[in-house]
């Protein structure tokens, strides 16, 4: 990026992308003593072009690719993907699987949400220990995801027409083992971290982001709910399972990075709830309709929204006829977050210390805004 | 939360008071409208979405190329907080001379989309108020990697 004059009396601190809390992008802060007057926003260092990859690649194909864009959060964007190629394709999908995808999509998102809130630990400064907690939890989901699908990263579970692998014998057991231990590990977390005062001096009425800003701004996922707007796709286009599960949509209203860590930790507890009721109630059937890996789309264009750990991912595909989509358009939350970002220090007041909690509130993800 | 508003009554609606400011509305799935403006009409038609449909919420934007055609569109998406369905806002291009007026005036948060379609379809967007590359280098020179013809490294 071509960076813009800077003013008089004003500092520029390059900020990333090797620091530690930055992640893979550079932020630019102009600031005035210790307040930022002004977030610019670097991004493309992992910009791979998955859109072009996903031309030149048969339908089918097109889920190992589209896997790569958050590796902490694959499943629920390959459900994007994938349920946008269905629709292209006119497949059905048998409702075991339905409810397989659920499974896997709400581990997905635990575990997303477990890796913001370790690193929301980590940039308070004050709690280390907690990212060590998360990261040692989340190999409870991560061994969950090795037994159904044989792999813990990026598993390519889904496919247009279902999932690959059923339970294992006795895998019920497993999550309602895995639910109960979590949810003990959460009341620690409460305690040792969301109640304690250190906490709360970092992160309350810190990057206020009123409501009617948020819609402005399209913020989306824990960034909007946490402004107090009940938007969650899962409940505006229910894929998947989630028409016959019992959850609520979480929102709190204080529009701070407190609320914001509060929606992700309600989040965690509902994604808990579904887990464990997947496990009791998951119907008996097959888990996929097969279909021609060659298999042509017919003219048209079709249009997903699903919910990710960040927020509305929207994957818009064009096809002609031919075995490869035309065109696959994504538009990723995190891409949207981030222009939210940028206008934070307008609309709030933000210190340099603040920036690392504030930036880790909005939980961006450049694998994904980057595609 | 009031009742929502259906992708039927807003079509009516929308034909009976601003059907002649737009090229034509469409329904192309269950919960997805199609509007495609008149190049003229480009934001005036957007601010009408906004103020009066309360399509409020910019979900991103993007373009798509059809070289066969000599054409490319444009194409918004949008949300309202009250609606079950969402709409895509398009415009169509000349492939030659692409260019359409910003919609950052109406939506500001389509900045980032606006700046990735310019670097990656050559459109350019007037009066967007930073139209710098988003996501490529600033030295790219490989031209346009999402263009039909982008041969890609090593054959440009």
């Amino acid at each position: 990026m071509s960076e813009p004059k800077i003013e008089s009396d004003i500092m520029r601190i390059s900020w990333g992308p090797q620091h530690p809390m930055s992640g893979q992008t550079r932020i630019l802060l102009d600031t005035d003593g210790e307040k930022v007057h002004r977030i610019i926003a670097d991004l493309g260092f992992t910009h791979r072009g998955i859109e072009k990859v996903l031309e030149n690649r048969t339908i089918l194909g097109g889920i190992i690719p589209i896997d790569r864009m958050a590796m902490v959060d694959t499943a629920n964007i390959s459900i994007g993907y994938v349920t946008a190629a269905e629709k292209a394709l006119g497949i059905e999908v048998p409702e075991r699987a339905q409810w397989i995808r659920s499974l896997v999509c709400e581990m997905s998102r635990i575990n997303s949400h477990l890796y913001a809130f370790g690193l929301q630990a980590e940039a308070t400064g004050y709690f280390p220990a907690v990212f060590i907690w998360t990261t040692v939890d989340r190999e409870v989901l991560l061994d969950l995801f090795e037994e159904l699908t044989g792999a813990r990263w990026s598993f390519n579970h889904f496919l247009p027409g279902g999932v690959h692998k059923d339970f294992t014998e006795g895998f019920s057991d497993k999550i309602i083992e895995a639910v109960h231990y979590l949810r003990n590990r959460f009341k620690d977390y409460w305690t040792a971290m969301v109640e304690n005062p250190m906490f709360e001096m970092r992160c309350d009425g810190v990057a206020i982001l009123e409501p009617k800003d948020a819609l402005r701004l399209g913020a989306t996922g824990p960034v909007i709910r946490g402004s107090g707007i009940p938007i969650d796709m899962r409940n505006e286009e229910p894929y998947a399972a989630y028409g016959d599960l019992d959850w609520e949509i979480i929102t709190e209203d204080a529009c701070d990075v407190m609320a914001r860590t509060k929606v992700r930790f309600h989040e965690i507890g509902q994604s808990l709830n579904m887990m464990e009721q997947i496990a009791k109630e998951i119907p008996e059937g097959e888990i996929k309709t097969r279909f021609s890996p060659f298999a042509r789309a017919p003219e048209g264009e079709h249009i997903s929204r699903v919910e990710n750990g960040r927020g509305e991912m929207a994957t818009h595909i064009w096809t002609n006829g031919t075995t490869n989509p035309y065109r696959v358009k994504i538009l990723p939350p995190s891409l949207r977050n981030m222009y939210v970002f940028e206008r934070l220090a307008e609309l709030s007041h933000i210190t340099v210390a603040d920036i690392p909690v504030v930036i880790n509130s909005i939980d961006p993800w450049y694998l994904d805004s980057d595609r | 939360m009031s009742e929502k508003i259906s992708l039927s009554d807003f079509i009516t609606s929308f034909n009976e008071n601003h059907g002649k400011i737009v090229e034509s509305v469409e329904v192309f799935e269950d919960t997805r409208a199609s509007i495609k403006a008149k190049k003229r009409n480009v934001v005036k038609a957007a601010k009408v979405l906004r103020d009066e449909y309360g399509f409020v919420i910019p979900i991103g934007g993007g373009a798509i190329d059809y070289p066969e055609e000599k054409k490319m569109e444009m194409n918004y998406y949008l949300n309202n907080p009250d609606s079950d369905f969402i709409i895509v806002y398009r415009v169509e291009l000349s492939r030659t001379r692409p260019t359409l007026p910003s919609l950052t005036e109406v939506w500001e948060a389509m900045s980032f989309h606006e700046r990735e379609t310019h670097e990656m379809f050559g459109i350019n967007f007037k009066d967007h108020p930073n139209l710098v590359p988003l996501l490529l280098p600033p030295d790219w020179k490989g031209g346009y990697p999402l263009r039909k013809d982008f041969k890609g490294e090593g054959k440009r």
